[in-house]
């Protein structure tokens, strides 16, 4: 048998387009759209000033609910009567929160989205919100939520979050709340969040054939009926990593796995360092041949996967490594994994590392951004923080363009080896004497 | 209704060695997917081999002749693809979405671990992915609370010997037993052009596909007999109702109810995924309006239905509820058991019908929205069904079915003497 043996060069390099971007006040509220042409379903998305930063201290989760409540009645028709009309056309409605923003949206067929849009706004604006209603719901969030939290990670999660940015700020408690903190909203609270946030226009995203849309419609019936400005969004919290490392045991009787989550405060997303943090982030651990994919999962055989990146919003960011290893090997893991982070604080990345970084992230701009929810996400980027509409061309051209250099210069900057904080959800019984024992910090058990 | 789920071209051809290859150009986004499926899954593997096509989904990413350890990973990374690879009990699949100027490395890839993969595999190589495999077992199915049930509801719907009775993740004990030259035999009996559709949509044009289809996989030589897998298509039930109850670390009381329907592919199926979407999809499905809203004794997060798509064997039904606080099992179970037998016996509504159909549209025309959604569903088609053209059959199909076939499909196939109930209890109920 002959197999060609060279490896084929690249043929020629398609130019990099992302959909042309139109922007335009409509109706009190902003419009953003992108055309797909031909493409068959279209999105709309109502991006709302309502992320879990604007929750009120102590009333975590109150946007999860409200997310939930939205589509148990409205003005003009009963919970069962509204998801038989929704589902009719095609869509569920889709909403959700992030530090940021609050988002609601529905994809369908490019014909169906204006009687979509129309539902979205009844839901968004006039939602009965009757106190029974919101009360069930937040019984119900606060199970879904006890559920959710009986599995691996969203406890060793919120520990690495208080230790991160404090308990007593809300950035440093989870974002959607937690069991305790959900089942103690008041239907009050819901209903002030709603009139406080919910009734200014806001942004409406579509992506879609805008050839098949009237625009100024859609935008029309999204911010009917809304009032108010404009609110300050408040400027980057400042936060410096911890001194000394330590150790958080969460303990988790009878586990196979031990849950890591290793981490340390990092820059907001409007760093000037952005690109070259989020390239060393890449070299260290955000792609599959990363240093620490390689050393922990390919090497060594400790785990399904480990990964590493910096995450940053409006006001605050984070650099966290998570992953699931087996009991056994859950020290020699913990040690490897903080060698890695130090090596890459210490002597930054090598050129082809990087080379595999920058166009892998370059290259994904192509592949990833398909679909009209994709194109969504990232016109919704463009809004929240206050980027021109060829972003997404200049991000390629500066990840390209990055050197050796200013990554590295960025790793030893924004990388804090001796101030991570590590939190380890397992078998404290069959854990801790291993981790003390490891010398990377000193072992606190955490009270969750 | 459309005439077509597939408005876009497609062109075939198949080399001398056998490998069949399909193309469908749309130069939209600058971007390929290719994909190739095998025809290897869970089904094919012999009793003590459970969990073999897996693990061997693992070392195709571990490097053949040309290719050293890690580097098909960092190639296709470093020109800025996406790639991954899944086995089921059907088959084993591996795709990459890259560039487009970056087809022709990834074919080059591609042929090399399918021609080349058995001189590169070593020992080490076989021992690191098989821990790899074990924590990704730990992690997905034993961590986890309810994580085991596809494993448990596989055994009770079809019996030792199908094709089906066991899960694709395998057992701990089979993996562990595994040597390298039964992995290079599995690899030789399975991995060859003729038991393989490759499939290339987005940038490109099926001449210059073609082209590159033979100059990289056209020297690899077919073999002339691949092992079939067990035949499946009949299950005789037992005409007894089988429960399994499981007393462990959950949360909540959980039941499950699972039937043998159709295979994929068949009428019957159709009429199955338009049903599995009325009983059990979104806030307007039966079960949400009985259980979730109406009685109010299940969980709205955790309420649903779904068919699973297997081609080979009656594929299961699956429906599933999770109870609110307070609510006994056996009452969650006994209304999840009424709702499914209703199906039968109350006519599923034109209103009903219309919102399966409006949410199974929407849900083809997401898979249809990226290169790689299309690039799949032709491997399967044509992997399945001998021809990718008969993708654009399965819209169609959906939005033909009536609410008398519901009735007729639940009353065949939904029979609560043909039902596996599986339920989980928290330990300090018990």
């Amino acid at each position: 048998m002959t197999l060609i043996s060279t490896r084929p060069g690249p043929g020629a390099a398609r130019p990099y387009r992302f959909p042309k971007v139109l922007r335009r006040g409509v109706a009190g509220g902003q419009l953003i759209a992108a055309h797909l042409p031909g493409q068959s379903l279209a999105v709309a998305l109502l991006l709302l000033d309502a992320g879990a930063g604007r929750e009120p201290q102590g009333r975590e989760g109150l946007g999860a609910v409200l997310a939930k409540a939205l589509e148990e009645g409205t003005a003009q028709r009963d919970a069962t009567a509204y998801a038989l009309a929704i589902e009719a056309l095609g869509t569920e409605l889709v909403a959700g929160l992030d530090w940021d923003s609050f988002q609601v949206s529905v994809q369908v067929p490019v014909d169906r989205l204006p009687a979509a849009v129309e539902l979205l706004a009844e839901a968004v604006r006039t939602p009965r919100l009757e106190p029974d209603d919101v009360r069930r719901v937040r019984d119900d969030e606060a199970t879904a939520q006890r559920m959710d939290w009986a599995n691996p990670g969203p406890r060793a999660d919120a520990a690495l979050r208080a230790d991160l940015f404090g308990a007593e700020n809300r950035w440093g408690r989870p974002l959607y709340g937690d069991p305790e903190t959900v089942a103690a909203l008041e239907v009050e609270d819901v209903r002030i969040f709603h009139s406080e946030w919910f009734l200014r226009p806001g942004t409406l995203v579509v992506v879609g054939d805008l050839e098949r849309l009237d625009l100024d419609a859609l935008a029309a019936t999204a911010f009917a009926g809304t009032g108010g400005g404009a609110v300050d969004r408040g400027g980057p919290v400042e936060v410096t990593p911890r001194d000394g490392r330590t150790i958080i045991l969460v303990d988790r009787p009878g586990s196979v796995q031990s849950t890591l989550r290793l981490g340390h405060p990092s820059p907001h997303r409007a760093h000037p360092d952005h690109v070259p943090m989020r390239l060393a982030g890449t070299v260290l651990g955000g792609a599959f041949t990363s240093r620490l994919n390689h050393l922990i999962r390919e090497v060594r055989g400790y785990t399904y996967g480990i990964r590493g990146d910096f995450v940053s919003s409006r006001r605050f960011g984070r650099f966290a490594v998570s992953s699931g290893v087996q009991t056994a090997v859950t020290a020699p893991a913990l040690v490897e994994a903080v060698g890695e982070i130090t090596r890459t604080q210490q002597t930054g990345v090598t050129e082809p590392e990087l080379a595999v970084a920058r166009s892998w992230l370059a290259g994904q701009l192509s592949v990833e951004l398909q679909t009209p929810r994709a194109i969504a996400a990232a016109l919704t980027t463009l809004v929240v923080h206050d980027l021109p509409d060829d972003y997404h061309a200049r991000l390629r051209a500066a990840l390209l363009a990055a050197e050796v250099e200013e990554v590295s210069a960025a790793a030893a900057a924004h990388l804090h080896p001796e101030g991570l904080t590590l939190v380890v959800e397992g078998d404290a019984a069959l854990i801790r004497a291993e981790l003390a024992a490891t010398g990377l910090g000193e072992v606190v058990t955490s009270t969750r | 209704m459309p005439d077509s789920g597939f408005p876009w071209p497609i062109e075939t051809t198949r080399l001398d060695n056998g490998l069949r290859v399909v193309v469908s150009e749309d130069r939209t986004a600058p971007a390929v997917a290719v994909n190739l499926w095998y025809d290897i899954g869970s089904r094919h593997e012999p009793e003590g081999q459970t969990g073999f096509a897996h693990l061997f989904e693992h070392l195709m990413f571990e490097g053949s002749t040309n290719v050293a350890k890690t580097e098909h990973m960092k190639l296709v990374q470093g020109c800025g693809g996406s790639l991954n690879a899944t086995t089921n009990p059907d088959r084993t699949n591996y795709f990459e979405t890259v560039p487009a100027e970056h087809l022709e490395l990834t074919l080059w890839l591609e042929a090399d671990r399918m021609g080349g993969l058995v001189p590169a595999l070593t020992q080490e190589t076989l021992d690191n992915q098989r821990d790899v495999v074990k924590n990704e077992r730990r992690q997905r199915y034993e961590n986890v609370p309810y994580g085991d049930a596809w494993l448990r509801l596989l055994p009770l719907l079809y019996p030792p010997g199908h094709p089906y009775h066991h899960a694709t993740i395998g057992s701990m004990a089979d993996l562990n037993a595994a040597d390298l030259p039964t992995f290079q035999a599995f690899h030789t009996a399975y991995y060859a052009p003729n038991n393989a559709v490759l499939t290339v949509v987005g940038d490109t044009s099926a001449v210059e596909v073609f082209a590159l289809a033979e100059k990289y996989f056209g020297a690899i030589p077919s073999r002339p007999e691949i092992p079939a897998a067990p035949a499946g298509q009949h299950v005789s039930g037992t005409g007894v109702a089988t429960t399994e109850t499981v007393i462990t670390e959950v949360p909540a009381p959980r039941v499950y109810v699972a039937h043998r329907t159709h295979p994929f592919g068949t009428a019957g199926y159709d009429v199955t995924s338009v049903l599995a979407t009325v009983l059990g999809s979104g806030r307007g499905s039966r079960l949400y309006q009985r259980l979730a809203d109406g009685e109010r004794i299940a969980q709205p997060d955790l309420v649903g239905a779904y068919g699973v798509d297997l081609a080979y064997a009656p594929a299961p039904l699956i429906a599933t509820a999770t109870a609110r606080p307070g609510v006994p099992a056996e009452r969650l179970a006994a209304g999840l058991g009424e709702v499914v037998d209703e199906l039968a016996t109350v006519p599923v509504t034109a209103a009903e019908l219309d919102r399966a159909k409006a949410l199974l549209s929407t849900a083809w025309w997401r898979q249809m929205s990226t290169v790689e959604g299309r690039a799949d569903t032709l491997g399967r088609y044509a992997t399945q069904f001998g021809d990718p053209r008969r993708a654009a059959e399965r819209l169609p199909a959906w939005l033909a079915v009536t609410a008398e076939q519901i009735a007729a499909v639940a009353a065949e196939v939904l029979a609560p003497a043909d039902r596996v109930t599986l339920t989980y209890l928290p330990e300090e109920s018990s």
